[in-house]
């Protein structure tokens, strides 16, 4: 890419000269960034206006009021925070209390916190330690949420977050963000968060981004992949952000939304400076995406949401072909197989990752012309094998010398491992046609009379495609 | 400040900054003074358009200024000042794991980084002493008190954002203190054509007003910015 090219593709990114001046400055009054930065005025402005918020606890105003308030009262678990805390600066999580201890609470690390602990952090609060500019400040007390059982497996300790950008009532770029070791279970990106860019039409993740700007596919130290995560309530989240739009009078609105486990889709704050990470976890342009909502006429909050997915979203699939060479299919495909003298049969296969190689049903390997096969393999009384774990490539290749000269359409002897069992199947070369591609797989004939699909397409045939689940 | 040795040798000193000496207003004063917009300006520039962050505004400017006094050829003290300036970085990180145990308030807690900072200030200032810079040692107090109240811009930063984006910003106001030293310090050659330049057309303030409308309304993404989303531009089609 020339140089030239570079700066002019540069035009589609938002920077920070731009958001601030041609964003912020404009359509995020002074009133209404007051509003952003007082946590416990926007809750009560944002419930008002039928968003739901999670649940002030209490507040700690002044020394003298810390002084007096019985910290017997809180709850099992809670969230302390500065009432206008920077970037998620100041947070205090608890999980649960100390087993035995009537004082005592446990953070995300397992480590104790005591009510002497926690009246440090509401005065070094009070003393304005995390707000702007240090002036005074309140902290305050609000339910902790619950951790929505989808996203747990992708979210250390805390609570992952999700960011919509909304502009002119549409909600143009979105992100889930998740908390890791590093971020202290905070979902923020600048304390080492992760930034999972997301499809605005089906709320399905795309690529994502660890910290300011590392591109990742797996969480850190695991191999849960990032990739094709879907959001659930995704569209009532997209509602409720663009309904707090409205009710803050932010024209340029970050807004922070969680799933709590059984009140679903809760707001946790607006922001009126929301950062630019979001691009890089989307790996798109915001700046060009503004332009497009800039001055469209929305009647309504579905209607600005339907917009967003409308012009938004859908390109993830082209997109992710485009890049990887690889083709996105669901978890069912209807898969043609060649038989033997060209017969072509077409089914539906269960796509299987958690399967090594691919397999068909009997009857299936029947009518694509190896029924004598078939016959042969079920006749071998199988039973005096001692099959077991280590001893399978020595057992394959006893078979296979011993049956191949009676039955030529015999490629390969396959002793598999399933959840069902220990079972030593014959294995033939098939050609099949998946999503336009031609694939020459070995394959295992195995009886699934009693499954849904009669044949399962295993990962060593799948390396040219990308598996979307909820397709 | 300055030494008033060298900038009296200027030739074409303007009438005006001429008037202003006539009238008792030192040379120095007039010289910084007039240095300050352009410091500014340096400033402005390296952060909309370059992407340095740095503490604000204020802060570089100001600590460029103490850079440029202490710095001043007789003494050649800029080392010192950058000694002076590391030695608060180092403290202020120093201090905020080992008072993170005590559970103070934080007002106290940066009243103690402070009187860590001056005794070690007095020690490289002493040190300065035993190796012959007397005059360093006896002037500049303003320029060192300015650079020992950096740290509580750094502990607030600390704080808020954590140690490593503090460092960072800390670093980035000291990369433009040296720029602005290194371009306005008398005891440089570049420095000392600048302030020549200055003294003989102190009207040229004004034409940085133009120029920050410009920087203004400039709404281009940042040097900084196009490294961070080089990922995202390779992208777009």
């Amino acid at each position: 890419m020339s140089l030239l090219t570079f700066f002019q593709k540069g035009s589609a990114i938002l920077g920070m000269n731009a958001r601030n001046l041609t964003y912020i400055r404009p359509h995020n009054l002074k009133n209404a960034k007051r509003l952003a930065d007082d946590k416990i005025a926007s809750k009560r402005l944002l419930k008002k206006a039928g968003v739901p918020v999670p649940r002030l606890i209490a507040k700690v105003s002044s020394h003298a009021t810390l002084d007096h308030y019985d910290f017997s009262t809180l709850p099992n678990s809670f969230v302390l925070k500065p009432n206008q805390g920077l970037g998620g600066s100041g947070i205090l999580i608890v999980y649960g209390r100390k087993k035995g201890r009537n004082d005592a609470w446990v953070k995300s690390n397992g480590k104790i916190v005591t009510i002497d602990d926690i009246k440090a952090h509401i005065r070094n609060i009070l003393d304005g330690a995390f707000s702007l500019s240090g002036s005074p400040d309140i902290a305050f007390f609000e339910e902790r949420l619950q951790l929505s059982p989808k996203l747990k497996p992708y979210a250390y300790k805390g609570i992952p977050d999700i960011r919509i950008i909304i502009y002119n009532s549409v909600p143009v770029m979105a992100m889930l963000r998740l908390p890791t070791k590093e971020s202290d279970g905070k979902a923020n990106l600048q304390q080492g968060g992760i930034g999972v860019g997301i499809d605005m039409a089906t709320g399905t993740t795309t690529t994502s981004v660890i910290g300011k700007s590392k591109l990742i596919d797996y969480i850190p130290g695991s191999r849960l992949l990032l990739k094709g995560v879907k959001i659930p309530h995704w569209d009532d989240m997209l509602l409720l952000a663009v309904k707090a739009q409205k009710a803050s009078g932010l024209g340029f609105l970050g807004a922070d939304v969680a799933i709590d486990r059984e009140r679903g889709p809760v707001f946790l704050e607006l922001n009126a400076r929301p950062g630019l990470s979001i691009q890089v976890a989307n790996l798109a342009g915001l700046k060009r995406r503004l332009e497009r909502v800039e001055g469209l006429k929305i009647k309504s909050a579905e209607h600005g949401v339907r917009v967003g997915k409308n012009l938004f979203g859908g390109e993830i699939e082209q997109e992710l072909e485009e890049t990887s060479g690889k083709s996105v299919i669901g978890s069912v495909e209807k898969v043609t197989f060649h038989g033997v003298n060209d017969k072509k049969i077409e089914v539906e296969a269960k796509i299987d990752t958690g399967a090594y190689s691919t397999s068909i049903d009997y009857e299936l390997a029947r009518q694509l012309g190896f029924g004598e096969l078939v016959d042969y393999w079920k006749k071998i009384d199988l039973s005096k094998l001692s099959l077991e774990r280590g001893k399978g490539r020595t057992i394959e290749t006893q078979l296979l010398k011993e049956h191949q000269k009676n039955i030529p359409q015999l490629h390969d002897v396959s002793v598999i491992f399933a959840s069902s069992g220990v079972s030593a199947r014959p294995v033939v070369k098939i050609i099949f046609e998946m999503d336009k591609r031609t694939i020459t797989a070995k394959v295992n004939i195995v009886d699934r009379s009693d499954l849904t699909y009669p044949s399962i397409i295993g990962k060593r045939n799948l390396h040219r495609f990308l598996v979307d689940v909820s397709k | 400040m300055f030494s008033t040795h060298s900038l009296a040798s200027f030739e074409n000193i303007h009438p005006i900054v001429e008037y202003m000496t006539f009238n008792n207003v030192p040379l120095e004063t007039v010289t910084i003074l007039l240095l300050f917009p352009f410091i500014a300006t340096l400033v402005v520039l390296l952060r909309q358009v370059i992407g340095l962050q740095a503490f604000g505004i204020y802060t570089p400017s100001i600590i460029a200024i103490a850079f440029i006094a202490m710095g001043r050829h007789d003494v050649g003290g800029v080392q010192y000042a950058i000694a002076i300036y590391i030695a608060v970085l180092t403290i202020g990180m120093l201090m905020r794991y080992t008072m993170q145990k005590l559970r103070l308030l934080y007002l106290p807690r940066v009243a103690i980084t402070i009187t860590v900072v001056t005794i070690c200030t007095l020690l490289i200032l002493t040190a300065g002493g035993v190796m012959g810079r007397i005059g360093f040692a006896q002037a500049e107090l303003f320029a060192i008190l300015i650079i020992v109240t950096l740290v509580e811009k750094f502990v607030a930063v600390q704080i808020e954002k954590g140690s490593r984006p503090a460092l960072i910003l800390a670093i980035e106001t000291l990369i433009i203190a040296l720029i602005s030293y290194f371009l306005m310090s008398t005891s440089t050659s570049t420095g000392l054509a600048v302030t020549e330049f200055i003294l003989e057309h102190p009207y040229s303030i004004l034409l940085l007003i133009p120029f920050h409308i410009f920087l203004g309304r400039w709404t281009g993404l940042r040097a900084s910015e196009y490294m961070r989303f080089r990922d995202v531009i390779d992208k777009i089609q």
